[in-house]
């Protein structure tokens, strides 16, 4: 009894290798060296519906379809010879009904005394719900790139677009511009001459919407407001030629302004004077119609403000939270008050320039105050 | 609007100086030739480039030709300036535009870019800078 135990547990232990090997929840492949198939495991036999007679003989790589053949005559077997091992690769098993089961495999080299190969131990996972997992990966990230690729050519198309647009609605606009300044020169009665006044008004006035528009449309684009400094030629002069144009757009109104500047004034001079046509334009719109506007630009030390006042009704402070936001249009009231994109811009030339833009409103008056640093002379 | 610059009409009148405006927005060309006559000089006009061509083949007294750039046509105010400058050397170029700025290496040999839009002052100015180069 003593000596048969050892015998009974060894034969059990025998009988447990041989039910793992046939029935691990793997496939198992013993090849010669050349890849003919020796022995293969039930669980293999049973996946791909090849009886163990119908596997033995056959070469590994005639499981495998076309591609997977070509992979395993310039790959597989290539690094086998050379590393002795190669594991996770991802292959496709011909079964015998013809699917295509995905597998992932790892193979093992055993080598002679001489170090030739004896055999090729290959173990086969099936990854069927891993491959459709990838499969879905890859195709989540062609959609991606190719919802960027459309994105990128519409944001190229907006962009096209957007220059079109400014310039198709400008030349009408220098039409009408040019056509007020031929009048102009003409002799004409009080009348017409009031009239071509109130036209230039409105040119310049559209032509500030557009110049916002196109600004606003850039900045969402990503272009930003691109500023272009230059301290050689004075400000002063494009102030005044700005209130010029704005009492243009009313001549019923008084814009008084004051200038106390030490040029030069290192500043993109047209982006200044948009920020302040803008703020004008605001002043006019929203202001008390029998109160002056008043425009005050001045350098003390190294700083530049200018400030736009006018009276009216204070700006409620929930409106005053909101108004450089664009698009924001204030409490209601007025229709006739364009497209909200103004004070937001004049913010984002601010912005550009390193300085800032406050507002302040009680009963007296309402004032827009840009601030910005001014280099210091070296 | 804008002041006359009454100061450069004799000289011009007195060489009968002729210039060449091209510029397909009517309105836009009619101020530059009433601006360039004011100022004294002869004005040809052109709607585009094909209309200029024909004219410089006709007239053999074009000093200046003055045009936008972007224009529709078979050519733009820069091919034009470049064939002008090719088929008639000794014609100044003088080149605007409200949508793009050209640099001086973009510009024919001896070319002028004045950027829309352009005030009266500018315009006489530049003319008469480039005649007397």
């Amino acid at each position: 009894m003593s000596e048969d135990k050892p015998a009974l547990i060894a034969e059990a232990a025998a009988v447990d290798y041989e039910d793992l090997f046939e029935t691990a929840p793997c496939g198992y492949l013993s090849t010669d060296g050349n890849g003919r198939i020796l022995r293969a495991n039930r669980t293999f036999s049973d996946w791909t519906g090849f009886g163990g007679d119908l596997l033995a003989g056959r070469h590994f790589a005639d499981l495998l379809p076309i591609a997977g053949k070509i992979f395993y005559e310039t790959h597989f077997a290539p690094m086998l010879h050379v590393q002795s091992a190669f594991n996770e690769v991802a292959l496709d098993i011909v079964t015998a009904d013809g699917r295509h089961l995905p597998v992932l495999v790892n193979a093992a080299v055993r080598r002679d005394g001489d170090g030739s190969i004896a055999s090729i131990r290959i173990t086969l996972f099936k990854s069927t719900s891993r491959r459709a997992y990838e499969r879905g990966l890859i195709a989540q990230r062609d959609t991606a790139e190719a919802n960027i690729l459309v994105e990128r050519e519409d944001g190229e198309l907006r962009e096209q677009f957007i220059a079109v647009l400014g310039h198709d609605l400008r030349n009408p606009l220098a039409a009408i511009a040019s056509g007020v300044r031929l009048l102009d020169s003409e002799v004409l009665s009080e009348r017409s001459r009031k009239i071509l006044t109130l036209i230039d008004g409105s040119v310049v006035r559209a032509a500030g919407l557009i110049d916002n528009v196109l600004d606003f449309a850039r900045g969402r684009l990503g272009g930003g407001i691109t500023l272009q400094r230059e301290a050689r030629e004075p400000l002063e002069p494009v102030l005044r030629q700005v209130v010029a144009e704005l009492r243009a757009i009313a001549p019923d109104r008084t814009v008084d302004s004051i200038y106390n500047l030490a040029e030069p004034i290192d500043c993109d001079r047209v982006r200044i004077g948009q920020l302040v046509s803008n703020l004008l334009g605001n002043a006019l719109t929203h202001g008390a119609r029998n109160e002056p506007v008043r425009l005050n630009a001045q350098t003390h030390g190294c700083v530049l403000t200018i400030s736009i006042a006018n009276g009216g009704p204070p700006i409620s402070e929930a409106a005053r939270a909101r108004l450089f936001q664009p698009f924001y249009r204030g409490d209601g009231g007025v229709r006739e008050q364009g497209l909200g994109l103004g004070l937001h811009i004049a913010s984002e030339i601010a912005r550009a320039h390193g300085g800032t833009l406050e507002v302040r409103s009680d009963a007296a008056e309402t004032v827009f105050t840009f601030t910005m640093t001014l280099m210091q002379e070296v | 609007m804008t002041g006359r610059a009454g100061e450069d009409r004799g000289v011009a009148a007195i060489r009968k100086i002729t210039i060449l405006v091209v510029e397909d927005e009517t309105l836009v060309r009619m101020l530059g030739t009433d601006m360039l006559e004011t100022a004294g000089f002869i004005v040809r006009e052109a709607g585009d480039a094909d209309e200029a061509i024909a004219i410089l083949s006709a007239e053999d007294d074009i000093a200046l030709l003055f045009s936008d750039i972007d224009m529709p046509g078979s050519m733009d105010g820069v091919g034009l300036a470049k064939l002008v400058h090719i088929r008639w050397p000794a014609i100044r170029l003088l080149l605007t535009s409200g949508r793009q700025s050209l640099s001086p290496e973009q510009l024919p040999e001896a070319g002028q870019f004045m950027r829309k839009p352009w005030t009266e002052s500018a315009l006489i100015g530049n003319v008469n800078s480039l005649l007397a180069a």
